[in-house]
């Protein structure tokens, strides 16, 4: 058993502790988010906000607790529409092969085929940008690169020996499905889960910071608070609205990536061709 | 060969329907396509204003909309069945006509006209930083692998691999324009040189982490070839080893990142429209963005058509470009 190491568990220490706040952030003990004048404009972190307040006096500190919700529930949402949808379409094409597989490949090529931010962007533009539009239109970029992966692997799988025992003893198509391939090929994928949801989150974060994320005043996101703090007189005068939700949008991917690598060299699977 | 060519020609083909159908069913399909194209303006009741029988007194404007609403109609093609619609409106973008922007009266293939040049400059700058920075950082790391800097250079770009580009961009922008004041905060387009030299940090924005992705690529093809033994029988001759690597090694050794080239310009093409925003480039990204805000349909969907087909030609020519470099992949 190898060791996952002391950088591996700070990493998924970071991510639980996101998770919580995340979770809880209305009952914290912390600043309404948008409470306008809760303190001066601008000011400098101090003991009463933590992270300061940006250009309206609203607190930083918890605008970024708040902004970590949506990030989070966004990403974890849409890698696992990935995973369920992709995942399935893939073991469905590697198992059936034939004319379903040829389908299947044409249409994570096509999806493959816009650049991801691009097809978001199509998506997005003619819909009502709410929590599941968003979470649905990033979850649709997964399931080309999960599906392709989940392809593969079941197409090594159906040529082992206990599938074709299975297949002897009579075993449908379904249950061989469920119970022979289902574990062998989701287990090594769950593996990739916190890496794609890395991609999902800078992906959010890229719609948002394009005002292209879940609309309306109360959806804090952590693109919208970097967007709105990078102008250059904001940035000149008050970096810390901008810098404060970089460093934690930072460090929670790189977690999410450090930790998804760990966990991917443990159980010894190939890279998520994003 | 030929066959090859002739079954990723077909493929192309196919794909380029599929991605023109899904444009298409977007703008046709997912809301009223009038309301798309129009707006408001979709609303008005233009039968009863041509009859006179609307209780507006402002009816001249409204007959002046209604003439938008009935060119509108005329230029998506409205009247028609949806699968004639889709072929005409095909055989007009085929043809470069795009369609009019109904929130400004501009010919949309002008805007892209205008547009496309900045957002090129842009990709091709940060292609540029990338091989730029990615060869001689690969080559060093390739070099004495698994010493200080190699180990370095890993946990750097892992660090790279992570910041999200617009937050990257970001950051550059405050310490390298704002704070230190090296380089330019906006566009400039007064020269040349001046406008070369304002795309940098957004070259940089852009290119760093792909440098990164080439670094480790080139780095782990790099470690493979020096074990090769014309590479020890070039070491035995008493070449000096930089010799060696740029001369020998390095050729070889560029396969994968050439085999992931088109595929990064898409995440280039993506990380543009973030960055043409944070530096004010006014490029197709920074176009593509206001228009869907304005709800300027035709505008995003010539856009995302543009894109998506210049992406999937240039990852046919890749492919081929591929094929010919290494004979094993016709094979596939």
């Amino acid at each position: 058993m190898r060791r996952l190491g002391f950088c591996f568990w700070l990493a998924v220490g970071w991510l639980a502790m996101m998770a919580l706040v995340a979770t809880f952030a209305p009952l914290l003990p912390i600043a309404d988010p948008t409470e306008v004048a809760f303190g001066g404009p601008r000011e400098a972190p101090s003991a009463d906000a933590w992270f300061g307040t940006d250009a309206l006096g609203r607190d930083v500190f918890s605008r970024t607790v708040h902004g970590a919700r949506i990030s989070l529930a966004v990403g974890g949402f849409a890698i696992v529409f990935g995973m369920v949808v992709g995942g399935g379409l893939g073991i469905l094409a590697g198992y059936f092969r034939g004319r379903l597989d040829q389908g299947v490949g044409f249409v994570f090529f096509v999806l493959l085929s816009f650049p991801a931010l691009v097809l978001a962007i199509l998506i997005t533009a003619t819909l009502e940008r709410s929590l599941l539009v968003v979470s649905l239109t990033i979850g649709i970029l997964a399931v080309a690169p999960v599906g392709l992966l989940s392809r593969a692997s079941t197409l090594v799988f159906a040529e082992r020996e206990f599938v074709a025992a299975a297949r002897v003893l009579g075993a449908t198509h379904g249950r061989i499905i469920v119970r022979e391939l289902l574990p062998n090929v989701v287990i090594p994928m769950g593996a990739l889960t916190l890496l794609g949801m890395a991609v999902a989150v800078v992906a959010e974060g890229s719609l948002a910071f394009l005002g292209l994320s879940v609309a309306g005043d109360n959806a804090i996101s952590w693109g919208k608070m970097i967007v709105d703090g990078s102008g250059l007189r904001d940035l000149q005068n008050a970096a810390h609205v901008t810098m404060f939700p970089v460093a934690v949008m930072f460090a929670t991917v790189l977690s999410l990536n450090f930790a998804g690598d760990r966990i991917r060299q443990h159980f010894d699977v190939k890279e998520l061709a994003f | 060969m030929a066959r090859f060519v002739l079954r990723r020609v077909a493929l192309l083909l196919a794909v380029l329907f599929a991605v023109t159908f899904l444009g298409f069913a977007a703008m046709n399909l997912l809301g009223d396509p009038l309301v798309n194209v129009v707006g408001v303006l979709a609303e008005l009741d233009c039968d009863a204003i041509e009859a006179g029988t609307a209780e507006d007194t402002t009816v001249d404007a409204a007959s002046r909309d209604c003439d938008t609403v009935a060119a509108a109609r005329a230029e998506y093609h409205l009247d028609r069945a949806v699968p004639v619609r889709y072929g005409l409106w095909l055989g007009d973008m085929a043809t470069g006509d795009f369609g009019t922007s109904f929130q400004n009266d501009q010919p949309v293939s002008q805007v892209i006209r205008e547009k496309l040049p900045e957002t090129v400059i842009l990709l091709v700058m940060a292609q540029a930083v990338a091989l730029g920075l990615a060869v001689p950082w690969g080559v060093l790391a390739a070099y004495r692998a698994n010493r200080a800097f190699d180990r370095g250079s890993t946990v750097a770009s892992f660090g790279l691999l992570s910041v999200p580009n617009f937050a990257l961009g970001v950051v550059l922008l405050y310490l390298l324009a704002l704070r230190w004041q090296i380089f330019p905060s906006a566009y400039e387009s007064d020269s040349v040189s001046g406008l070369l030299f304002s795309m940098v940090l957004p070259a940089l924005t852009l290119g760093l982490p792909l440098a990164a992705s080439y670094q480790r690529l080139l780095r782990t093809d790099l470690i493979t070839t020096l074990q090769e033994d014309y590479v020890h029988m070039a070491r035995a001759k008493g070449l000096p080893p930089m010799r060696i690597m740029f001369r020998h090694a390095l050729r070889p050794s560029l396969f994968s990142v050439v085999t992931v080239f088109g595929v990064s310009t898409g995440t280039l093409i993506g990380g543009s429209l973030v960055v043409e925003q944070i530096f004010g480039i006014p490029g197709i990204g920074r176009e593509i963005v206001t228009a869907v805000i304005r709800d300027d349909f035709p505008v995003v969907l010539a856009i995302v058509m543009v894109v998506a087909v210049t992406f999937v030609v240039l990852n046919f020519l890749v492919d081929l470009l591929y094929s010919w470099l290494d004979p094993r992949v016709r094979a596939r």
